[in-house]
């Protein structure tokens, strides 16, 4: 990534500072909401951490007293007894079903189990065997309870890590990439139209300046037109040259002794 | 003649009761299984069993050891044993050896039956029979599409026709479940099992229809208490109930109406031979019953061996072998899954 806060290349005027002011705003309150959701993808994270724990804990137990109940099973009821009751299945009796849940905005999947039909081994074992072949089944079924909770624990856990890294990733883009980058374009922005307004200030104040030396010649123009109109009339009223004149006004003004 | 077996026995016999005899020797005893329980794993297992008679069956086996594997090599070693007697013997020895495989059989039987039912690989399902019920049309089971043809095909040529008459008539399997067909045969073929024994009279009816009763009486209870609060009703759970033995017939009238295990234990104490193992029970368990009517029967299998020139000896065997190998699965089991401190619940010492 080159240049961590570049800006972004737009034209540098008022309505485009308006707009990115309104995505820096945006991006603001989608950073705070985003913590928030990952906060709280967080907690429910830790949370099933810690029920995996246990259940696989529980799980170890329980398996270990299953297998040992199919022994006695197999002790009793001859070591057949396996084969007997497998060759007896034609479907499961013990299905398990998936549905999502919704946990701060992120689809989990939830499996839960489900009996369906009724099964024909209940005679299995008559004559010897039966209550260790039901109880090896209870045991069991103990078990399927135990893992299918176990897999659906462990498919929120992958979910829930996947929704938290990208939740994260999206918060550190907001907080040092997006935000840097739309503060950067409006302190550009911002720098772009005061220069602007500096340039125009300096070029009014340069026309001024103009403007006001064009009033001054033009005055003074003006005051020599009209001073030299009255030495010609003077010089034509006493007949001596527009120099002369000329001279006699202006130290007339000074010599108080003439008077005309 | 009873009593006079001493004269005429060993002359077919002989020779047979001698190999079971000393077969009946090499059983594992207390101090075996004391060895066995205290081993860590299952290599250790094996070195132990390779000092007993499993040795030769085992010493081949690679490591890592698997508990299944220990005991298909065990059963391995009774089926030669079984099948080496079978070769030697005469009639009526002969039969009364078939005899005793036939429970296996009808196991097969049931489970090809199932597993086609329900579509399954032939080839897999003949590899998870068990060895001693084997016979030789037991892969045309497979073909057969309901009972009759089933029947027809099949069962017809093999020991285990007369027992399907009992419970065939035209229904198609699907009407009838498969664990009540099962017990039908094996009500079936105990009777008459019972019969056959009578009528080779003198110690070997003695001794074998004590056996017998005692089997016939367990699978009662357990059939009772197996199906209190499943949909076996009452007739049909009278049907399954052998037609001798000590509950015979008015424990069967009792049974047949018990609702719950209390019940049942009230219906048995009245029979003194039966009070002793629902004594070992508190109220309302029945866990433990299964062991305590696996240590009567050996009991009463060592007994069998006090008497001479009987075909009761080759019964006990095959039956106490049975046990030895169930207590080496559990073992290895309990060994394998770490749960050293429950080994002492269910084997049942022979000596």
């Amino acid at each position: 990534m080159s240049g961590q806060s570049q800006r972004l290349n737009i034209v540098p005027t008022v309505t485009t500072l308006g707009v990115v002011k309104a995505r820096l705003v945006g991006a603001t309150r989608g950073h705070a909401l985003l913590k928030k959701k990952s906060d709280a993808l967080t907690v429910q994270f830790r949370q099933i951490l810690k029920k995996i724990v246990s259940t696989k804990e529980s799980m170890g137990t329980i398996m270990k007293s299953s297998s040992f109940a199919l022994t006695e099973a197999k002790y009793v009821a001859g070591e057949n007894v396996k084969h007997v009751v497998l060759e007896n299945v034609h479907s499961a009796s013990l299905k398990v079903r998936s549905r999502t849940e919704n946990v701060a905005g992120v689809k989990l999947p939830k499996f839960e189990y489900f009996t369906e039909g009724e099964t024909k081994n209940d005679l299995t074992g008559l004559a010897r065997g039966g209550q260790q072949v039901q109880a090896c089944r209870g045991a069991y079924v103990k078990a399927i309870e135990v893992l299918v909770e176990l897999a659906s624990l462990q498919t929120s856990f992958l979910t829930l890590d996947d929704a938290i890294k990208t939740t994260n990733r999206r918060v550190n883009a907001l907080e040092n990439v997006v935000k840097p980058r739309l503060e950067n374009t409006i302190s550009y922005i911002k720098g772009e139209l005061d220069e602007l307004e500096r340039e125009d200030f300096f070029r009014l104040k340069k026309i001024q300046g103009f403007k006001k030396r064009e009033i001054e010649r033009q005055l003074a123009a003006a005051k020599q037109f009209a001073e030299e109109k009255v030495v010609e009339k003077v010089s034509l009223q006493k007949g001596i040259s527009i120099n002369a004149a000329h001279n006699l006004l202006t130290t007339a003004a000074k010599d108080e002794d003439i008077i005309f | 003649m009873y009593g006079f077996e001493a004269l005429t026995f060993n002359i077919h016999g002989g020779y047979l009761e001698a190999i079971v005899r000393g077969h009946r020797s090499g059983l594992l005893t207390a101090a075996d299984y004391n060895n066995l329980c205290q081993c860590e794993t299952l290599d250790d297992i094996k070195m132990h069993l390779s000092a007993t008679e499993y040795g030769p069956y085992l010493q081949n086996e690679p490591s890592p050891l698997h508990t299944t594997t220990i005991v298909e090599k065990c059963t391995l070693k009774l089926v030669e044993d079984y099948k080496h007697m079978l070769c030697q013997a005469t009639e009526p020895l002969a039969t009364f050896l078939e005899y005793i495989t036939y429970g296996h059989m009808i196991d097969n039987v049931v489970l090809i039956v199932t597993g086609t039912l329900h579509e399954r690989d032939v080839q897999e399902l003949l590899e998870k029979c068990h060895p001693l019920g084997m016979f030789d049309s037991i892969a045309t089971l497979a073909v057969a599409q309901n009972m009759r043809e089933l029947y027809r095909l099949v069962l017809v040529d093999t020991p285990l026709a007369p027992y399907f008459s009992e419970c065939i008539t035209s229904e198609d399997l699907d009407d009838m479940n498969i664990e009540i067909m099962r017990n039908t045969l094996y009500k079936a073929y105990l009777e008459d099992f019972y019969k056959f024994c009578q009528k080779l009279g003198g110690a070997t009816a003695e001794i074998m229809s004590d056996l017998l009763s005692f089997e016939a009486d367990r699978r009662a209870v357990n059939i009772t208490i197996n199906s209190i609060g499943t949909e076996l009703t009452r007739d049909d759970r009278k049907k399954l109930y052998s037609s001798f033995g000590l509950l015979y017939p008015y424990g069967h009238e009792e049974l047949a109406v018990c609702e719950d295990i209390d019940q049942v234990r009230g219906v048995m104490e009245k029979y003194p031979p039966y009070q002793s193992i629902f004594a070992k029970l508190s109220y309302g368990e029945s866990q433990m019953l299964d062991k305590a009517f696996y240590e009567e029967e050996v009991k009463r299998l060592c007994l069998a061996f006090e008497q001479q020139f009987h075909y009761g000896v080759f019964f006990a065997y095959m039956r106490l072998r049975e046990q030895e190998i169930r207590n080496l699965m559990w073992i290895s089991e309990c060994v394998a899954q770490n749960q050293k401190s429950r080994v002492h619940d269910s084997v049942v010492f022979i000596f």
